[in-house]
């Protein structure tokens, strides 16, 4: 196992250089100049000059991709050309934002997707499997700014039990905060639950109906037994795999839910960024979210590979 | 089959929302400080005068860029310079140019403008403001590496000198009566020349005489001030804090207003000025002078070198059309001339001169030869209050037989598209720098800004341009700006479409502040502003 990890990070280390060097390229190709940016929209062309002289964007591209590598190899991601600040001073902060919201999200979806996969399952065609299968579709056919949107309008005036709220820290106001996590993790969950009730329900369906779920049974063994530990744990090998997925598919969400409810997450960072040509910050957020999801990729491979050897042994 | 247990399951999911614990932990450590509690309690004034204290939360359409004093990137960003710097000169909340850190001020002779400082005015660490600072500013704003937004209007200052501590002079190359406009506007602010020299990066942080010093800023989340004790005003700032909060969707924005969950916003989207009028609990300062929307067109690309199909195009745009359908009817349609009757009093000569007539608009284009021009028209999607007009004047502008293509692009594209000269007509918005038709130089004359992307140059616009900086007298000065208004609704360079209503909402219980009809989008009614009650 430790070599895999081994060679599983190794290979990490490479997509990233990857990953980067295709950002730095592929953001420069963009029209759209940061100086014109920085300095609004009456700045004379000898200004937007002066202002590309002082962000260092004459210098060869060539020089700037090897500046950019070498000080990321010092633990330096430089220096918004925007807002002159370090990209380290936000990115934490931002990025733990966002991920406080996924790994919410991604927790309810499962707790839940994993009980009513299990509910269709075992009640297969009849009116509560119709009823899930159906609520299912609904979740993954709408997308994440209907819900957002449609969750703000009915709980903040149809029924105002959660009135928007200025974002506040868990440490300054915690009752604030969770209320202020509320319909942003609803929204966010509501797909990837959906996701994970249908394929826990596909794969115990499948299990359901095995030869060694037979075997359990014709030995006697309760039903609620040959469900919760023969069927449920084998069919729960492909819901990891989904989750991983889901989790990847959450963070991608995000730009609009953050959008929607305010929230100052890793996804507004970077939509400003983008929106100002702000290389540094784009480079830097791109890698983060890149480790992010091919760490997630790699705990998920490493689950399956645990509760299935056969997944080694091939 | 590894074990896995239901038990083991629900811990593994735990273990997810544990993850999502300690992210919250991590994010509350780079989030913003608040200030305390205290600060938001509001104690009434004697009667007849102003409450004291309290927190005013404001929305904010912009996250500001950065804090630089002389860069302006938008009048967003704006209301953060202008609380924490002061400039010479401010307009007042009639758009009335008035002192601000000047006592007295004023043209000694056409070339030479001096200016006496207030006493008693300190920078936020203490240090007391000099002359010198005011010069350094000024000089500071000249520099071409600061790239500063008024550096264009401060240009014909040739020496600014200290006379004493408290005198600044200026002198210009050729008489400019339009300079105390610029030394009145939101980027004309008065640095620390101590501060600035030792190195301190103005950028991300701020030191200035303003009532309000910063605390933090998160971009993204916040900007925080707190009233500054010693600022030189009496009994100014009334609020204990401001928090600027970014709110970029007009919707969430407007959301956040009526929920209360902010005191005030800016930039009221048109889409919502009658919800916003319609709530008692809400007021609306606005103007219809400022932001308004245009047709450009490269006069180097044909056939738009032809001035007849320039006129078709500004003939054919029914702007009481696009107003109803972009803003709502909040506005005024541009028919006439650029500048508004309350910064030019010749505008109402101008009234419907440029009429909607597909008619004349099709003989003209049958005259160039070009009968049902295709052509295509570069917008931005980036923001509603250009994207809107410019899809609204569509149908009319098919009446008249031309095929416009529109092509929406993200702001930054769009730019460098117009800059470019990429396209033979681009739908834009924008807004005067300040409001006097001396202003007219940034569309007109051959060195403005807007001028550059139609390709335009006209040496009779740039002599009377000349001529009207340097005319004292203020009926022969409207006089020389009517005739340059004329002679560019002869020439068409470009045609303006909307004059859009645009202000700030906010509570009944928000106090103090005014939207100036003229003289610039300033935010210095906000040191002027005070709670009623706490929130």
């Amino acid at each position: 196992m430790s070599q895999y990890v081994i060679r599983r990070l190794g290979l990490a280390a490479v997509q990233l250089a990857v990953v980067g060097t295709i950002v730095f390229f592929l953001i420069r190709l963009i029209p759209g100049d940061p100086a014109r940016a920085s300095l609004g929209e009456s700045a004379t062309e000898e200004q937007v000059a002066a202002a590309r002289q002082a962000m260092r964007l004459n210098e060869p591209l060539m020089g700037q991709f090897f500046g950019f590598w070498g000080r990321l190899l010092k633990g330096d991601l430089g220096t918004s050309l925007i807002s002159g600040r370090p990209v380290m001073q936000d990115l934490p902060s931002r990025l733990a934002n966002s991920l406080e919201l996924v790994l919410l999200a991604l927790a309810i979806a499962v707790l839940i997707g994993v009980l009513l996969g299990r509910i269709a399952a075992t009640h297969a065609d009849r009116p509560a499997d119709h009823l899930l299968v159906g609520g299912s579709i609904f979740g993954i056919s709408l997308p994440v700014f209907v819900i957002g949107t449609l969750l703000l309008l009915v709980f903040t005036f149809w029924i105002p039990i959660l009135p928007p709220r200025r974002f506040v820290t868990p440490w300054a106001d915690p009752l604030g905060h969770l209320q202020i996590l509320i319909l942003p993790v609803i929204t966010l969950a509501g797909a990837a639950c959906a996701v994970i009730t249908r394929m826990t329900r596909a794969a115990m369906l499948e299990t359901l109906s095995a030869d060694y779920v037979r075997t359990a049974r014709a030995k006697g063994v309760a039903e609620k037994m040959v469900v919760r530990r023969h069927a449920l744990r084998t069919a729960l090998v492909p819901v990891v795999a989904v989750t991983t997925v889901e989790l990847t598919t959450l963070i991608g969400g995000t730009v609009l839910v953050e959008t929607i409810f305010g929230w100052p997450g890793i996804s507004s960072l970077l939509m400003n960024a983008v929106g100002q040509r702000d290389y540094p910050v784009i480079q830097a957020v791109v890698l983060a979210t890149a480790t992010v999801v091919i760490l997630v990729n790699l705990i998920g491979d490493m689950a399956v590979r645990t509760l299935d050897p056969r997944t080694t042994e091939s | 089959m590894g074990a896995l247990s239901r038990r083991s399951f629900i811990t593994a999911s735990a273990a997810i929302a544990g993850a999502a614990v300690s992210s919250a932990i991590v994010s509350g450590c780079g989030n913003p400080t608040a200030l305390p509690n205290s600060a938001n309690e509001v104690r009434p004034g004697a009667a007849g005068t102003p409450s004291r204290g309290g927190i005013l939360y404001f929305g904010l359409s912009t996250d500001p860029a950065n804090f630089d004093p002389h860069v302006s990137t938008g009048a967003a960003s704006d209301y953060l310079r202008q609380l924490a710097y002061n400039s010479l000169l401010q307009f007042d909340s009639n758009g009335e140019i008035t002192g601000d850190l000047a006592e007295e001020y004023g043209f000694t002779d056409p070339r030479t403008y001096v200016v006496r400082l207030r006493q008693g005015v300190k920078f936020h660490d203490g240090s007391p403001l000099t002359a010198d600072d005011v010069v350094f500013s000024i000089r500071r704003m000249q520099d071409k590496a600061t790239a500063a937004s008024s550096a264009p209007l401060l240009a014909g200052i040739v020496d600014v000198v200290a006379g004493d501590p408290r005198t600044v002079e200026m002198r210009l190359a050729e008489p400019d009566v339009a300079l105390p406009f610029a030394l009145a506007l939101p980027p004309t602010l008065i640095v620390s020349k101590r501060w600035i020299e030792s190195g301190a990066n103005p950028k991300t942080t701020v030191m200035g005489t303003g009532p309000f010093r910063l605390v933090e800023r998160i971009p993204g989340v916040a900007t925080t001030y707190e009233r500054f004790d010693s600022y030189f005003e009496p009994d100014l700032p009334y609020l204990n804090g401001i928090v600027f909060q970014p709110m970029g969707d007009d919707y969430a924005r407007v959301t956040a207003l009526r929920a209360a969950t902010v005191d005030m916003i800016d930039y009221v989207p048109a889409t919502h000025v009658d919800v916003i009028q319609r709530n008692p609990q809400l007021q609306f300062a606005s103007d219809k002078n400022f932001g308004f929307g245009y047709v450009g067109f490269d006069l180097a690309q044909k056939p738009f070198d032809d001035v007849r199909v320039r006129k078709a195009v500004a003939m054919s745009i029914d702007r009481d059309a696009v107003l109803d359908t972009a803003f709502l009817g909040h506005g005024v349609a541009m028919n006439g001339s650029l500048m508004p009757q309350d910064f030019a009093p010749y505008a109402t000569k101008f009234a419907g001169a440029m009429p909607y007539d597909p008619d004349q608009a099709r003989s003209l284009l049958r005259q160039a030869g070009v009968e049902g021009l295709r052509a295509p028209m570069v917008t931005t999607s980036s923001y509603s209050v250009i994207f809107r007009p410019a899809q609204a004047m569509l149908p009319s502008l098919r009446s008249s037989g031309l095929d416009i293509d529109l092509v929406p692009q993200e702001w930054l594209t769009f730019r460098a598209s117009v800059t470019n000269k990429e396209f033979p007509v681009h739908a834009w918005g924008t807004a005067p720098k300040f409001g006097d038709p001396a202003s007219l130089a940034d569309f007109l004359g051959s060195t403005g800004v807007l001028a550059k992307t139609f390709s335009f140059s006209d040496p009779e616009i740039d002599r009377l341009l000349s001529e009207g900086k340097k005319t004292a007298d203020p009926s022969l000065r409207m006089e020389i700006y009517a005739d340059i208004e004329r002679r560019t609704l002869d020439l068409v360079p470009f045609t303006y479409t909307v004059r859009r209503e645009q202000g700030e909402a906010f509570h009944t219980y928000v106090k103090g502040y005014a939207h100036p009809p003229k003289g610039a989008w300033t935010g210095t009614a906000l040191r002027r502003t005070w709670l009623e009650r706490s929130q």
